[in-house]
């Protein structure tokens, strides 16, 4: 069995070389920013660049899937809201009286999941595209949190939970951890399992995919599924990160996620790039807002550069000569 | 046809039209015809804790006075929140008395001259166009309310100055570019760092006013400022608890002062651990409940709009400070219990009339 | 010899279209079946049936003596039923080993896991089964088409792995983008594997489909019209029952041929493109069919983008209806009244998901506009007026392109044109993957345009095309013209001279 490393190096192994592009991005990135500020090399600094790309990362290795499958999904700061929100209300809180410890984790993570299956029920059972149906989902999530946080934010207070952003395991904080071992989760069953490919070939083809006897539908569900699943992961995260919930704790994630996904090389028409491929995304936008604060770019031209960024990395890593019709 | 004039509609007044339709539909049907005006509310949402409380005062004054209240919310939508009011200045007949936080600007115009149009009384505040005056509508425009962004901005900076010996180096949080109020709070941190001149502003950066935002920028500051952040100051309470929660994740929580704007219970909370060392709010309790106490009174009779003096027609509020001393008395009176405000001292948080 | 597969009485309609009436055939153990027919005869539907792809409106399928019911392409993989489709249906982002074991991993699943490298050792196996050399972790995107379709092959046979039966692979129209060595090597494949398997194979040329086929099937508007021993038939006399007509007689209407008009439509001196070509001399006159013969990279495709606008030349100059122009997009080409008919229909010709009288109204919405808006009623009323004078095969003006068959999207195409008032005509390979009678029909459509004046210039996948069609053959080697040769009716010049200019 070819395993996860090898996979890697046949990705960034030379046979096209526009899939090194967000690789070299990254890395010259890194070394431009190094030479201006050596803080940025620091241990100190590097534990701090993992703890943000933690929730971006988790959020990004679910959705990477969907777009993988020439699909997308809106709902990620409404499926991350509801997940968040199931948290803070089961755990000790300030709201209510409730102290259902990890137990609360477990359902915030079977929410996400949910929010997600019904979003894959949405776009098959009723063949709505997924932009619509995620959309919907989206404000279907944020209402629910607006509804059951009554409109304000409530406090995390169980310690254990929270320790989740604040207990170091060998430096580096448990979220960043578990953010690790989504992406290996994801790395598994995008290179190692039947699921993987499937999206991938739904993404290149749905039609030929369906005639090869591929369940497109059960395919498509089960992927929104585990993209709920990643996000709920995300939503325990991110609570436990900021030690509160409120409905707009996913507010600005969705744009982030989507961003990391396209700079790290995976084509919204789908059927190109992957959760490697996203890693490095995160990697470079984490980074790069890293970077701009640490060379003391202005805060008025930062969201300027991001989008500079955007166009560059999506220009350097699509081989636009093959593009009949650009839209 | 004898004039087809009639039936040229457009698509935006169609639009507009079905809304408030729709809106009207939904309201409950014993508003159609009753003697005492109805109390409404329009905010922009639900889901921030600001204008959740800014509702609860509203209701706690609706049940005070025992008048009918509706909330109205816009969901950052300038044409669903205006086509939500002239659909209950319809249901009502204009027997109303509306407290509006406008969505943006622009739209306190098209509100008051409904308002004025359909005989209701209306008070607004925060957002309104410069040369929109209630003098120009009496007696229906009561009153516009604001609140002095400079002074809130400056107020806490002088706190945080203080708490860290009057000398350091601190790192700014501000609010999305664009608006007033991260504007107006700049100023004031402008002023307060011009008047200290052994305190240094290492950086300001922006996180759009939230937690989130403020989370990473914070660790990012961190690695490049480290130990020479004595002090953080905040342009609202949600951005000073993400910078919190990053001080926390690195064992710094309660080592580094932060202040804020808005008085949320995270914040509250943060003040009496020592975390933030002050925050300031507008009160949205006393905003809530008091702009409608203004337009009934003024409805009713009470007092007659055009005989009030320019500074009860637009005014900066009092803001209530939150720190240390107080803390504990706060959050007795306004977390444990429901805050209790005397509704018929209108005019006690006037600090002055708005500068032009 | 008993049958296999036994389809009975098979009844499929779509909405305005009888697709099948009635249509019994059989395929019997290691035998290869060829199923002849023009476009819109219902072969495709019914390999589709066969496959499992529709399910039949009537009728019955027996397998082996057995009911058969599939729902879908699994049900029919389970029964040992393969196609290999007419348009390329491989997943091209995927490698060739993951194509061919595509919604058939399981057998390389342990513990939820793929087993990749099992996976390529068995698909190695498979290529070398049937004798192909291709590297089974490479993209298919990279592949040749003649490799894919081998690819596709060998994904089809992968069900002997599977079933404990015959195989009944279906090829629909394999050989329509292989070149004659490819197709040697496919019918070389298909003849050894014929021990193993049953065949259907659907092909527009006949001597193909005589070549390989043990029985000929003959369909024509939805029904089996006929059946023969291949040994027993020639092309001809299968051509003439499946289109009704006699073959090379009238084939390129040259009785139509009128002698050219005095006006110069284009005129070209000295024309080169960035390498492609250099120094074209060329004219074309009202009525006049211009064809250029030439060999792939001889620059003859270039030059004619250059005229619809989709190359920019770079020397010389270029006039059109006197006019000089130098086009950097084939928009300025249609407002000079340039139509380009394109070899591919599906990427270039047609907006697929549009009706026919949208795309027929596409070039020139002016003609069906009334007071600065589309008129609808007169759109309608312009497409079904087409599609009665043309022929089109279509439920009515709102179906969509895709439904259609390749010829009738050709009419389509040249609809628009005609619409648009086009007084030039590039047609790029305008007959490609058209079946015998519909080429007839585009060929009497281009004399009917020539006989109006339009000045067409033409290039083609035959030469005999090339020459019968034509006014002037002018014939292009390495970017530039080597010969010209007049082929007025009755002194067409012969394939021979053309071709020792071209190579």
């Amino acid at each position: 069995m070819s395993l996860i490393p090898g996979r890697i190096a046949a990705l960034f192994g030379g046979r096209r070389w526009r899939s090194l592009a967000p690789l070299a991005v990254l890395i010259v990135l890194c070394v431009l920013i190094a030479i201006a500020n050596p803080n940025f090399i620091e241990v100190r600094n590097l534990v701090r660049l993992a703890n943000s790309a933690a929730v971006p990362l988790t959020l990004a290795m679910g959705l990477t899937f969907i777009i993988l499958m020439g699909s997308i999904d809106l709902s990620v700061e409404g499926t991350l809201s509801v997940s968040a929100m199931v948290l803070v209300l089961l755990a000790v809180n300030d709201g209510n009286g409730n102290d259902y410890g990890w137990w609360a984790v477990l359902a915030a993570i079977v929410a996400g999941t949910a929010m997600g299956f019904v979003s894959g029920l949405v776009q098959t059972m009723l063949r709505i595209p997924s932009f619509m149906g995620t959309l919907g989902m989206w404000f279907i999530g944020l209402g629910l949190s607006v509804y059951m946080l009554g409109g304000s934010a409530i406090k995390l207070n169980d310690a254990s939970i929270r320790d989740l952003a604040l207990h170091r395991f060998l430096g580096l904080p448990v979220a960043v951890w578990v953010a690790f071992g989504a992406f290996l989760l994801a790395a598994i069953i995008q290179y190692h399992t039947k699921l993987g490919r499937h999206i991938l070939a739904i993404g290149g083809d749905e039609d030929v995919a369906k005639l090869s006897g591929v369940n497109v539908v059960r395919v498509r569900i089960t992927a929104f599924a585990l993209a709920g699943f990643f996000f709920g992961i995300a939503g325990v995260l991110a609570a436990a990160q900021l030690g509160q919930s409120h409905a707009v704790i996913g507010d600005g994630r969705l744009f982030a996620a989507v961003t990391a996904v396209v700079v790290g090389g995976t084509a919204l028409t789908g059927g190109e790039g992957g959760v490697v491929n996203t890693l490095i995304g995160v990697l470079i936008v984490t980074v790069l807002a890293n970077g701009m604060i640490l060379l003391g770019i202005s805060p008025y031209i930062q969201q300027t550069v991001q989008g500079l960024m955007i166009i560059a990395a999506v220009a350097l890593s699509l081989d636009r000569v093959r593009l009949r019709i650009v839209k | 046809m004898k004039d087809t004039k009639n039936f040229t509609v457009n698509r935006r007044t169609l639009m507009l039209g079905a809304t408030a339709g729709v809106a009207a539909l939904a309201m409950p049907s014993v508003l159609r015809a009753q003697d005492k005006p109805t109390l409404v509310t329009s905010i922009r949402s639900l889901s921030n804790p600001y204008h959740a409380v800014w509702k609860t005062g509203a209701e706690a004054y609706a049940k005070w006075a025992g008048l009918e209240h509706v909330t109205l919310v816009s969901e950052g939508n300038s044409e669903k929140g205006i086509a939500d009011i002239k659909a209950m200045l319809a249901k009502t007949g204009g027997n109303m008395v509306l407290n509006s936080d406008p969505n943006d600007t622009p739209d306190a115009r098209p509100i008051v001259e409904a308002c004025a149009k359909a005989g209701a009384y209306v008070v607004t505040q925060w957002n309104k166009p410069p040369d929109l005056h209630p003098k120009d509508f009496n007696p229906n425009y009561v009153s516009h309310i604001e609140f002095d962004g400079i002074s809130s901005g400056k107020t806490i900076a002088e706190i945080l100055f203080k708490t860290i010996g009057g000398k350091g180096g601190i790192v700014a949080l501000g609010g999305l570019i664009s608006t007033t109020a991260a504007i107006e709070r700049k100023k004031g941190l402008d002023a307060a760092l011009a008047a200290n001149p052994d305190i240094k502003l290492l950086d300001f950066q922006v996180a759009n006013w939230k937690s989130t935002e403020a989370f990473d920028l914070m660790g990012n500051l961190l690695t490049r400022f480290g130990d020479d952040i004595k002090g953080i100051w905040a342009a609202n309470d949600d951005m000073g608890s993400g910078a919190l929660e990053a001080l926390r994740a690195e064992n710094l929580a309660g080592k580094v002062p932060i202040v804020g704007v808005d008085g949320i219970k995270t914040a509250v909370d943060a003040v009496r651990t020592g975390e933030f060392a002050c925050t300031v709010t507008s009160d949205p309790f006393w905003q809530g409940g008091m702009g409608l106490a203004i337009g009934y009174n003024a409805k009713i009779g009470k007092f007659d709009p055009t005989k009030e003096p320019p500074e009860h027609r637009e005014f900066y509020g009092k803001a209530v400070l939150i720190s240390h001393d107080n803390v504990e008395e706060y959050y007795k009176t306004n977390v444990d219990a429901k805050p209790e405000i005397d509704w018929n001292d209108l005019w006690g948080r006037v600090t002055g009339a708005i500068r032009t | 010899m008993s049958a296999m597969l036994q389809a009975s009485n098979i009844i499929k309609n779509f909405p305005g279209v009888h697709a099948l009436r009635d249509v019994s055939i059989e395929v019997r153990p290691n035998e290869v079946v060829g199923l002849i027919g023009e476009n819109g005869a219902g072969k495709s539907t019914l390999m589709r049936v066969l496959a499992g792809g529709y399910r039949p409106d009537g009728g019955s399928l027996t397998l082996d003596g057995e009911q058969l019911r599939m729902r879908n392409a699994r049900d029919a993989a389970r029964h040992g039923i393969g196609m290999v489709f007419q348009e390329q249906s491989l997943v091209l982002n995927l490698t060739v080993a993951e194509n061919i074991y595509l919604g058939a991993e399981d057998r390389f699943t342990r513990f939820g896991l793929v087993n990749w490298r099992a996976m390529n050792a068995a698909a190695r196996r498979q290529l070398a089964k049937i004798g192909i050399d291709i590297d089974v972790t490479a993209r298919t995107s990279e592949l040749t088409f003649a490799a894919r379709q081998m690819v596709e092959l060998a994904k089809a046979l992968t069900l002997e792995e599977v079933v404990d039966r015959q195989l009944l692979i279906l090829l629909d129209e394999p050989t329509s983008v292989l070149n004659a060595s490819d197709i040697e090597v496919l019918f070389a494949r298909v003849r050894s594997l014929k021990s193993r398997a049953s065949f259907v194979f659907v092909s527009h040329r006949l001597d193909e489909v005589l070549n390989i086929s043990d029985r000929v099937y003959t369909m024509k508007d939805g029904a089996v019209v006929a059946e023969h021993r291949a040994a027993q038939v020639t092309a001809p006399e299968l051509h003439e029952i499946m289109v009704g007509r006699g073959l090379q007689a009238e084939y390129y209407r040259e009785a139509r041929q009128q002698p050219a008009r005095e006006t110069v439509m284009v005129e070209a001196r000295g024309l080169g493109a960035n390498g492609f070509y250099h120094g074209v001399d060329l004219s074309i006159r009202a009525g006049e069919i211009v064809g250029i013969a030439g060999v792939v990279g001889s620059g003859r495709e270039e030059v004619t983008r250059t005229i619809g606008g989709f190359v920019q030349h770079d020397a010389g100059e270029m006039k059109i209806a006197g006019d000089a122009v130098r086009f950097g997009s084939p928009e300025p080409a249609v407002r000079k009244g340039i139509g380009y008919v394109p070899r591919e229909r599906r990427l270039e010709g047609l907006v697929m998901f549009l009706s026919i009288a949208e795309n027929i109204s596409l070039a020139d919405l002016s003609s069906v506009m009334r007071h600065g808006a589309i008129d609808y009623g007169k759109e309608r009323r312009l497409a079904a007026d087409w599609i009665k004078r043309l022929r089109i095969k279509a439920p009515g003006p709102d179906a969509a392109c895709r439904k259609l068959s390749g010829g009738n999207q050709q009419k389509v195409v040249l609809a628009r044109w005609m619409t648009a008032g086009s007084r030039i005509l590039v047609l790029d390979h305008p007959t490609r993957g058209l079946d015998v009678g519909a080429k007839e029909e585009v060929y009497e459509l281009i004399r009917d345009l020539s006989a109006q004046g339009v000045a067409i210039l033409l290039i083609s996948d035959t030469l005999e095309e090339t020459i019968g069609l034509s006014h002037r053959v002018l014939v292009m080697r390495d970017g530039e013209i080597t010969a010209r040769f007049d082929a007025s009716p009755g002194n067409k010049p012969n394939q021979v001279d053309l071709l020792r200019a071209m190579v």
